[in-house]
């Protein structure tokens, strides 16, 4: 509870100065790859797929970020990546460089959740799901880091670092929409699959949205 | 004769003995590919188990994570806490040899070079050129086996048995990566039954149970089979120091990336080879024995058993030469009886035409007629003769073949008594007759009819005026008798016995027309019919003959009137 209450609070330091200044609006459509007919499921889960070396989620998303210097925070904001059913939840997690990520154990198994990316290298050990407190891991280097896990094989999860606190994860559709941007003029990615970021060229202005799409 | 046996007694000897020395040679090699085939079912189990640990060590995500997340340098490192228990350590060396540790791993890059490992004292210290053998020219696909010898320690150095496993990327599903393991290699040494085996590979023999020198001979003839064979499991004599080994060799990893490497398997031959000469001469002398034994029982019984044979030689010699000198004096008579009868027939047929001839002119007087038709009637009575005559001969000839039918008998014997009865100088003769209607005997027609003309003829001839003739016929067990009767002078009993003689007419009465020949042809055509004639009784008035023919019913007629 009180570790809740740290992590709002803390939250709110770091957006606070940002989020006065800031109050331009991009939206669009990221052009997704398409998807081969997804079998209709009941729980919607993404997951991480392979396809000639190429991490991507499955159903295709897309992480929409503006691209630039920013402070790093002070403070590590926390965010989590858990372990439900022998996979990672969610399967892909932008952060900024600087956030910490707890790796929850919630199934009843030992998981080992470990990362050779250059990004970051760590190796979190065997555990146990009543593990305290929970193994956490900060990202402080932007990069694309494959988290696996030493018991289970299969098991992928994508963490991708950011040097801006300025992202958000498209919808199936390709469809975005990032606020309270700081006007100037930027550079909006598109991080589509390990191999592919596409970028485009913005000028922001306050209080104005603009309409970007990723073709 | 001697001779003749005593060859063919050596050659079954040699073939014998040849043929137990090949039994013996391939029992031998039976009994070796048995020892083979066990040894390689061992090294297919502890090959399994090998390929099961390694292939499990391939799958394990760190390494994957640092071939795949670019992180080369933690290769080595977490392959070192994954192949931990893989790895053997000098204690436990010590104590389990040919266990399923390893002496060393490697990991390859995708050209299929060694990834060089920063400590090469924790992953099995290699020489360079027993490295530089691990290096393949491409990544495999498929496990790979292979033999590298290191020569650095000792004197014959130490064999390696390596095997390959691909380590494919789960991300693309290429293959990226191969381990290497190195492993001791199960090796027989079977002091029991003189089995050795060993390795060759890339000309060198690993056999260490063996003398340097010896293996250098066994190099090179080696090399010199291999290059000659069709690289199938195959065996070969050699010659090591005056003592002859049978070697088997078998290719152990056909189609390998790595260098082909051969098992081989020697084993002595100076045992086998002392025991086969053992036996060969065994064989000989028990052989030579035996026909020393042979030939004194052989001359012994040859001895007892030669007399009576030989006597029997001699009869039957005279034997078969009397066969052939009556043989072909009835041929000859035959045939001089058939020419003569041939030559007659044509005179006695100018004869009649010319006594035809002066009969048919009107200018003699009627006494010279008289005495013409009593030529002509003697002509007829030639031909007679000539016919039968014929006909004995070519029944003597064995040329006279029956078609045996279905003849009814009542009816010839029928037709024969009307014909009797209308002769013009037939006596006054009683005929009674008593036969069925309907009795029919196998033969040929004209032949029956012959042999009942001829006893009716006589009883007629033969008969008294005024006396009696019976002809009576009956079936009896599959038989026809017919049995025919006459009055009158009687056969005198000393002359019954050759009435059946050619040219014998018993009693004769000139007054009696005939030539001597009928009761002869009669009896030699109802024998040829399977039957027979004889006399049944001659005397008091009465002389009765019994013909016997072979009952014959003729198939029924198939008529359409079907009730």
């Amino acid at each position: 509870m009180r570790l809740r209450v740290l992590v709002s609070v803390s939250a709110i330091c770091v957006l606070c100065p940002i989020s006065v200044l800031a109050d331009a609006v991009v939206e669009g459509r990221v052009n997704l790859p398409k998807s081969h007919a997804p079998p209709p499921v009941m729980a919607k889960r993404y997951e991480i797929v392979t396809n000639a070396g190429v991490l991507a989620t499955k159903p295709p998303l897309a992480v929409v970020y503006l691209d630039g210097s920013f402070p790093t925070p002070t403070s590590h904001p926390t965010k989590q990546v858990a372990q439900k059913d022998l996979a990672f939840l969610p399967p892909l997690l932008p952060v900024q460089a600087g956030t910490a990520v707890e790796f929850p154990n919630l199934d009843d198994t030992y998981h080992n959740i470990f990362s050779y990316s250059p990004a970051k290298r760590f190796d979190l050990g065997r555990y146990r799901p009543e593990e305290r407190p929970i193994p956490s891991v900060i990202f402080d280097v932007p990069g694309l880091v494959t988290l696996r896990c030493d018991i289970h094989e299969h098991m992928r999860g994508l963490i991708l670092v950011l040097n801006t606190p300025y992202f958000v994860i498209t919808d199936e559709s390709g469809r975005f929409r990032l606020s309270g941007l700081p006007s100037g003029r930027y550079t909006l990615k598109a991080w589509i699959d390990s191999k592919t970021t596409r970028e485009q060229p913005v000028e922001l202005k306050s209080d104005a949205t603009l309409r970007t799409d990723f073709p | 004769m001697m001779l003749v046996v005593l060859v063919l007694t050596a050659l079954a000897l040699y073939f014998a003995q040849r043929n137990v020395a090949a039994t013996a040679e391939r029992d031998l090699r039976e009994n070796f590919q048995a020892a083979i085939s066990s040894l390689h079912k061992v090294q297919a189990l502890r090959h399994s188990a090998l390929t099961e640990r390694c292939r499990e060590l391939v799958l394990k995500p760190r390494l994957h994570a640092a071939l795949e997340d670019n992180a080369l340098d933690l290769l080595y490192p977490s392959a070192k806490d994954e192949l931990r228990d893989l790895m053997e350590d000098a204690a436990r060396k010590r104590e389990e040899a040919n266990s399923l540790q390893a002496r060393f791993y490697r990991f390859l890059s995708s050209s299929g070079a060694i990834i060089p490992p920063p400590n090469p004292t924790e992953v099995g210290q290699l020489s360079r050129e027993a490295e530089a053998q691990l290096t393949l020219k491409r990544l495999p696909e498929t496990q790979q086996i292979g033999y590298v010898l290191e020569t650095t320690h000792t004197t014959n150095g130490s064999m390696n048995e390596v095997m390959a496993l691909p380590i494919l990327s789960t991300e693309t599903g290429e293959v990226i990566s191969a381990l290497v393991v190195g492993f001791e290699p199960y090796e027989v040494v079977d002091k029991g039954t003189g089995l050795k085996s060993g390795i060759w590979v890339n000309g060198r023999l690993h056999l260490p149970s063996l003398p340097r020198s010896t293996q250098r001979k066994i190099e090179d003839d080696f090399a010199h089979a291999v290059s000659k064979a069709d690289g199938v499991q195959n065996s070969l004599k050699v010659t090591v120091n005056g003592a002859p080994q049978l070697l088997f060799y078998k290719p152990l990893n056909p189609g390998s990336l790595f260098p082909p490497a051969y098992e081989i398997c020697v084993y002595s031959l100076a045992n086998s080879i002392a025991q086969r000469r053992r036996l060969s001469w065994q064989i000989g002398g028990a052989g030579a024995l035996l026909l020393l034994l042979g030939f004194v029982a052989s001359h012994f019984i040859a001895a007892r058993l030669s007399v009576p044979v030989e006597e029997l030689a001699v009869d039957s010699e005279k034997n078969r030469a009397a066969l052939a000198s009556t043989s072909e004096e009835l041929e000859r008579s035959a045939r001089y009886s058939a020419d003569a009868s041939h030559q007659l027939k044509s005179p006695v047929t100018v004869l009649r035409a010319g006594l035809e001839g002066l009969l048919n002119r009107e200018d003699f007087k009627p006494e010279v007629y008289h005495e013409l038709s009593g030529l002509l009637h003697q002509t007829y009575r030639l031909t007679g003769v000539i016919d039968d005559l014929l006909l004995l001969s070519r029944m003597d000839a064995g040329h006279v073949e029956i078609d045996s039918k279905p003849v009814n008998l009542s009816e010839l014997i029928e037709e024969w008594l009307d014909d009797l009865g209308a002769l013009p100088d037939s006596p006054d003769v009683k005929i009674e007759k008593s036969f069925p209607p309907d009795l029919y005997v196998a033969g040929e027609k004209r032949y029956t009819s012959l042999i009942v003309q001829n006893i009716l003829e006589n009883a007629r001839k033969y008969n008294r005026p005024g006396g009696c003739m019976r002809v009576t016929a009956q079936s009896e067990a599959g038989d026809v008798v017919l049995l025919i009767g006459n009055t009158g002078r009687p056969i005198a009993r000393d002359a019954q016995r050759y009435i059946f003689e050619r040219f014998h007419r018993g009693g004769t009465r000139s007054s009696v027309s005939g030539h001597g020949l009928g009761l002869n042809l009669a009896r030699e055509l109802a024998r040829l019919h399977g039957g027979g004639l004889r006399l049944v009784r001659s005397g008091h008035d009465w002389t009765e003959f019994e013909v016997r023919f072979r009952a014959l019913h003729p198939a029924p007629a198939v008529t359409a009137e079907v009730a």
